[in-house]
């Protein structure tokens, strides 16, 4: 196209700074979408990244030492003992994300993994300082666990956590008192035994033990020999007992365990 | 690029970090874990609900309004409006008292700081610092015109 023969000399020409002032009106506009495109991108993005990157996977493992070596601290089992895997879970009585898992992912857990055999779970108490009645719960279960009734109790805690937590109550005896005897306990040598904090040290020692494990967070599990932090899904939890299973059963000589890794 | 530009794109950094925190609070996004330290401490502790909503979900709340609010008055109709001047210094002011009293739990109750808690805190107080900026310019500009017209009635 030929260029026009208009020239500023032939029009009306506005004033310099009008000039200056237009220029700036088309260009903010411009400029300031394309700031904005370039949040949402990055933000879009990042959003995006976070939200695939897979959960319980590889980025949140880190090596520790071997589960067989679990010291002085004691923890609350379930399962068979001679499981071909197994589960050490770190966790918070308080903890919002440890009674997420307790009353979402764990039944699942015991129906299809600890019940067939594949594994066998213990309970280790990580109570954190953020938590105030975290402790006097960790002696609630550890007491009814003297009467061989840990597991009722640490099913009760978590389903209620809401009510005796540091935010709804001060003085949160009388709500595990009701769970014990719920969870059929005797409740009067249960009492005695949480008035006097008589598990107060084997809670200190299983804190240790997490410690100890690079535990930070909770619910944190260790399976084989790596630290796993939160565990979102039972699907997760189970790839991870089924890997581990394969590799002992295929690093066994006589093939006992291989026969237990073989039921998925 | 105008002082309004600057709260609506500071305003649409801080959707995107309260719709993460958000996220991340109902478990949508990462793992919701309890921590020695960290955003995870602060996310799960007994603050980060607020009237039966997260936190989070206020602040993505608060910087949808600014957003609207600044975006609103960068378009022709409203630029000399200066009632949108007034309310994102009224909203802005709201935004750094309620953040200042969660980065004082995060310090002094808590013990726990969140990185991305303190860079929406941050956010807040220049939206706050630019949108006095644009009140008192469209305050001055308000003077300037009552004046002007005032001289042009005497003429």
């Amino acid at each position: 196209m030929p260029p026009t023969n208009d020239r500023p000399s032939d029009r009306n020409v506005p004033r310099k700074s009008a000039v200056r002032e237009a220029r700036n009106a088309s260009s903010r506009p411009k400029a300031f979408l394309w700031l904005l495109g370039a949040i949402v991108l990055v933000g879009v993005a990042a959003l995006s990244y976070v939200a695939t990157k897979p959960k319980g996977g590889a980025t949140d493992v880190i090596q520790t030492a071997d589960t067989t070596n679990a010291g002085p601290a004691q923890g609350y089992p379930m399962g068979k003992p001679d499981a071909p895997v197994k589960i050490l879970e770190f966790a918070d009585f308080e903890c919002p994300a440890c009674a997420g898992f307790a009353t979402v992912t764990e039944p699942d857990v015991r129906t299809r993994i600890i019940e067939p055999g594949l594994a066998n779970i213990t309970y280790f108490d990580f109570p954190l300082n953020m938590h105030r009645n975290t402790v006097a719960a960790s002696n609630a279960a550890a007491c009814a666990g003297e009467q061989g009734k840990f597991w009722p109790m640490h099913d009760r805690l978590f389903q209620s956590q809401d009510e005796w937590n540091g935010e709804a109550t001060d003085s949160p005896k009388p709500f595990f008192k009701r769970y014990a005897q719920e969870s059929g306990v005797d409740v009067a040598k249960w009492e005695s035994c949480y008035d006097a904090r008589k598990y107060q040290k084997r809670i200190g020692a299983n804190l240790a033990e997490g410690l100890r494990r690079g535990v930070n967070s909770t619910p944190s599990f260790i399976i084989g020999n790596k630290l796993y932090r939160g565990m979102g899904a039972y699907d997760a939890m189970k790839a991870i007992v089924d890997s581990v299973a394969k590799t002992t059963s295929s690093s066994s000589v006589n093939g006992a365990p291989a026969a237990a890794a073989k039921t998925k | 690029m105008t002082k309004r530009m600057i709260v609506a794109a500071l305003a649409l950094a801080g959707i995107f970090i309260s719709l993460y925190l958000t996220l991340y609070k109902l478990g949508v996004i990462g793992e919701l874990t309890c921590s020695i330290g960290s955003c995870e401490t602060v996310n799960t502790s007994k603050w980060s609900t607020f009237l039966h909503l997260p936190v989070a979900a206020w602040g993505l709340l608060f910087y949808s309004e600014v957003f609207v609010i600044s975006l609103l008055g960068t378009m022709p109709r409203f630029e000399n409006e200066p009632l949108v001047s007034i309310l994102l210094v009224a909203d802005a002011g709201i935004g750094v008292l309620f953040s200042a009293w969660l980065t004082y739990l995060e310090l002094a109750v808590i013990h726990a700081i969140c990185i991305w808690c303190v860079t929406s805190a941050a956010i807040v107080l220049t939206i706050l610092v630019v949108s006095i900026a644009d009140l008192s310019e469209s305050r001055a500009e308000e003077i300037d015109n009552t004046e002007a017209g005032r001289s042009e009635l005497r003429s």
